[in-house]
């Protein structure tokens, strides 16, 4: 170990960054776990290289939250030229960067547009912003911009886009978080923003896990669309764009990454994955931006296609009325929750591409997960037993759930395994569960503020998210998506205890302390946590995607 | 003429009211919040409301009945819930584009089943009649949406002679575009063959056995120039009605082309904006559909009155 890197760290680096350091050298925390939150802190990428080879490897084999950059194919192999056309979903709403809201908008808006940092997994890379670094209590952060980046229409990017764009958000996407004002430019490439309150992980906000944040130009309206405005600095530039059938970006060769192999993305839209697929398989699309395993067995099984999984903290939950009804009583719940076989549910409905869930939003991508949990393994006859002492032997219950992916084939699944330990379980599908069977009513009057009424028991859908704040804040402590009424103040202290944590070792007992209280009450069952899949076809490489409508190609492009 | 073609606006005003009405009970019946709908699960509470006050669905349901009528009297579609676009730049080029494929699907299934009609009466009870027949009830009998799938795993993925999403890149020139939109004209060709095909076929019959095609055997004329002259120009006027039915029914109808296509028409236009509730668009797309419908009767009946003079006379009294 080399002593004088690590004097040298403790020199120079803030009390939160000496504790992640020391963290690792001593062994509490992991190789991965390391670099994703220093990524998150600011180290930069020499620094951790040198600290890695200073304390030696120690990979655990996590990986996740992304498609690899490059592929597997050296940058020498790949042409130049080509047009990638890329089956996506048809965007559901204005290309409006604030405004956006669903995966298929996200796709063009974020090819033209880029965040301050790009998220890969948990791991937190320079974008546009070179540097980040919190002070003392992470109140404040200042960030570093790229130099020498171009807006699409040639005029420079500087601090000042950053701020106007921070004051955009400030009364929007960003108001938990800043007030407008809250952005400073000390310099033309420097930021500093001041939270209203500390968040060590404030990074995350403005990256691609909140697609909202990407950095538009200081005169970009409120409500303006990128096709209104084709501007951005990303690898490619808008050229055309139809809501109803597709857009066409073309090579953007003043990219700060570097002029994009490619010349050309055509975006075909479609809204049915079926059409995709056929499209992908017949030569018409050379890409699918997301699929899922229902529907997509036809693409699993041609060789002729790549399929990449992208692992991450997308799941469904189970969810079961707290506060009045048949669950109620925490061994109906616990019951619900031994009677799953979560092995078979991940190889019947997901073909085995998922991480097994233990009834807690935190994914094993997550640089915190608590891996030292005992799994819980299906037990029909302490669920039986569990049942009989609440009363509730040969439980009846009507289960919502979504006509969304493999939701339906999961509920049936759910029903037939429930059975075993004496539960009648009724289907209802609905096209979406959204307001009425989930959250019918939000009052902030009822405890816990947010979701009341709807159905006592259901299963719902949550995407994937770079931090499982929203899971734990908005499903499980106060949040409108509360749809399980769950109360429980131990519960709401460690979420706390979880947010106001600057380093690793704080979060890492907030969060076991979340696993263990959310396994033991189970207001949600969660079976598993799923992987995003993208396809391509074999003479494709580099895309880098994220389970959340990203579809980086500015390193993608044809093997020669 | 004139007052004729006054009747049929004024009925076709009162239709298109109907059509409005009957379309805004009909989606305003779908259960679901508008806003909730087109903003997608994870929205918050907060930009439902705000986006629901914004486009309008929080108001009184007559309130809103009221705005969506003007709006159709006045021609103005309103914006989009969904795109928030105007309207008309939504409807009027996915009727374009169903234009374009009904067109094609027209120029191939014409001829081809009106000669099939002819060619299967004048061989009535033989083999080639029956094969005709069944051929045409087989293949109408099978759903378009069916037809289509089997066409595209065919032609497109498996022999990769077509393209599975039929929009053309924007740019593409007239005849550059044929090989995006065969396969699905094809589909609605194998869809329509069989009632078109049937329909001439039982109107030549009818001529054929006819006393004018008798006479006009007997005063020397050849059977081409019988089958020109006389028995066509009758045995059509049932077929064209037929055929102006069709027409609309293949611009709005052909959602499972459409679909299984990915071709923004106005089908699949309608399609979305159900599921979406996006009911300016559903209005506008259904009214034009139903002006179409309405248009291709009217000319449907000109041309009928135009081959066969008794229509023209029978009017004019």
């Amino acid at each position: 170990m080399d002593y004088r890197l690590f004097d040298s760290v403790r020199r120079q680096a803030s009390p939160v960054e000496v504790d992640l350091v020391e963290s690792y050298a001593r062994g509490r925390i992991s190789r991965r776990a390391f670099v994703s939150r220093g990524t998150m802190l600011g180290l930069g990428a020499p620094l951790i290289g040198a600290i890695l080879a200073a304390c030696g490897s120690d990979s655990d084999g996590t990986t996740g939250g992304t498609t690899a950059p490059g592929g597997t194919v050296a940058a020498g192999a790949i042409k130049q030229g080509g047009t990638l056309r890329i089956a996506a979903q048809k965007p559901a709403g204005p290309l409006d960067p604030v405004a956006m809201a669903d995966l298929g908008t996200y796709t063009p808006v974020v090819t033209a547009f880029e965040y301050l940092v790009d998220i890969l997994g948990a791991d937190v890379q320079p974008m546009l912003a070179e540097t980040w670094k919190p002070n003392a209590d992470g109140s404040v952060w200042t960030f570093g911009l790229r130099k020498g980046v171009k807006w699409h229409d040639g005029s420079p990017f500087t601090a000042a886009d950053v701020v106007a764009t921070m004051d955009r958000l400030a009364g929007s996407n960003l108001k938990a978080y800043i007030d407008a004002g809250s952005a400073k430019a000390l310099d033309d490439f420097t930021v500093e923003i001041t939270l209203k309150s500390p968040d060590g992980q404030f990074p995350q906000q403005v990256g691609a896990y909140n697609p909202q944040s990407v950095i538009t130009p200081k005169d970009f309206e409120l409500g303006t669309t990128l096709d209104q405005r084709k501007t951005g600095t990303g690898a490619f530039k808008l050229t055309t764009y139809d809501p109803a059938t597709g857009a066409t970006f073309e090579a953007n060769a003043d990219w700060w990454g570097g002029k994009p192999f490619l010349d050309k993305l055509e975006f075909i839209f479609s809204d049915d994955i079926a059409t995709q697929i056929s499209g992908l398989q017949g030569g018409a699309a050379d890409a699918i931006v997301q699929f899922s395993v229902v529907g997509g067995d036809a693409l699993l099984a041609d060789d002729s296609i790549v399929v990449e999984t992208i692992r991450g903290s997308a799941h469904r939950q189970i969810w079961m009325n707290c506060r009045e009804g048949d669950f109620t009583d925490v061994r109906v719940r616990q019951a619900v929750a031994l009677g799953l076989d979560r092995q078979a549910l991940i190889d019947t409905v997901l073909k085995g591409r998922g991480d097994i869930g233990n009834d807690h939003p935190i994914s094993p991508i997550y640089p915190f997960f608590d891996a030292t949990q005992p799994q819980r393994e299906r037990d029909v006859e302490k669920a039986k037993q569990l049942l009989s002492d609440a009363g509730k032997a040969g439980l009846k219950a009507t289960m919502a759930f979504p006509k969304l992916q493999e939701i339906p084939q999961l509920a049936q699944l759910v029903q037939s395994q429930l059975k075993d330990i004496g539960m009648e379980v009724t289907l209802l599908q609905e096209a979406v569960v959204d307001g009425e069977e989930w959250c019918k009513v939000y009052d902030s009057t009822v405890e816990p503020a947010g979701c009341d009424g709807g159905m006592d028991f259901g299963i719902v859908d949550y995407g994937p998210r770079g931090v499982p704040d929203v899971y734990l804040v908005k499903a499980y402590a106060t949040g409108e998506w509360n749809s399980a009424h769950y109360i429980s103040e131990p519960f709401r202290t460690a979420v706390k205890q979880y947010q106001s944590s600057l380093d690793l070792d704080g979060q890492k007992a907030a969060i076991k302390e979340i696993q263990k209280i959310a396994n033991e009450d189970v207001p949600y069952a969660i079976p598993y946590f799923y992987n995003t899949l993208i396809a391509h076809t074999q003479s494709v490489t580099g895309i880098v995607a994220t389970g959340l409508g990203h579809f980086y190609c500015g390193k993608a492009g044809f093997t020669s | 003429m004139g007052r004729y073609l006054l009747r049929r606006l004024a009925s076709a005003v009162v239709t298109l009211w109907l059509l409005a009405t009957i379309v805004f009970l009909i989606v305003n019946v779908i259960p679901g919040d508008v806003g909730r709908r087109v903003l997608g699960p994870f929205a918050l509470k907060e930009d439902v409301a705000r986006f629901n006050h914004q486009i309008g669905t929080d108001r009184p349901l007559i309130n809103q009945y009221f705005t969506s009528i003007r709006r159709l009297f006045t021609l103005d579609f309103g914006d989009s819930y969904q795109t928030q676009g105007a309207v008309s730049k939504i409807i009027f080029p996915a009727l374009f584009r169903s234009g374009k494929l009904a067109l094609l699907a027209f120029v191939i299934t014409i001829p081809i089943s009106i000669a099939a009609g002819i060619f299967a009466a004048r061989r009535q009870d033989k083999v080639a009649d029956r094969v005709v027949v069944n051929t045409g009830l087989a293949t109408s009998s099978i759903p378009e949406f069916v037809t289509a799938a089997v066409l595209m795993s065919i032609f497109c993925v498996h022999w990769k002679l077509g393209h599975v999403f039929a929009n053309p890149p924007v740019g593409t020139s007239v005849f550059g575009q044929l090989p995006y939109l065969i396969t699905p004209a094809l589909a609605m060709v194998i869809a329509y063959f069989g009632y078109i095909a049937r329909m001439s076929r039982a109107g030549v019959i009818q001529g054929l056995q006819s006393d004018y095609a008798r006479t006009a055997s007997m005063k020397g004329l050849s059977s081409g120039q019988v089958m020109r002259r006389h028995i066509l120009r009758n045995a059509l006027a049932p077929t064209i009605t037929v055929i102006s039915v069709q027409v609309g029914y293949l611009f709005g109808g052909i959602i499972g082309v459409e679909k299984v296509f990915n071709y923004a028409g106005l089908g699949s236009t309608m399609l979305s904006a159900v599921v979406s509730k996006d009911v300016p668009v559903l209005q506008g797309a259904v009214l034009l559909v139903g002006i179409v419908y309405m248009v291709s009767t009217l000319l449907a009946d000109v041309l009928i009155a135009f081959l066969n003079p008794r229509v023209r006379l029978e009017k004019s009294r």
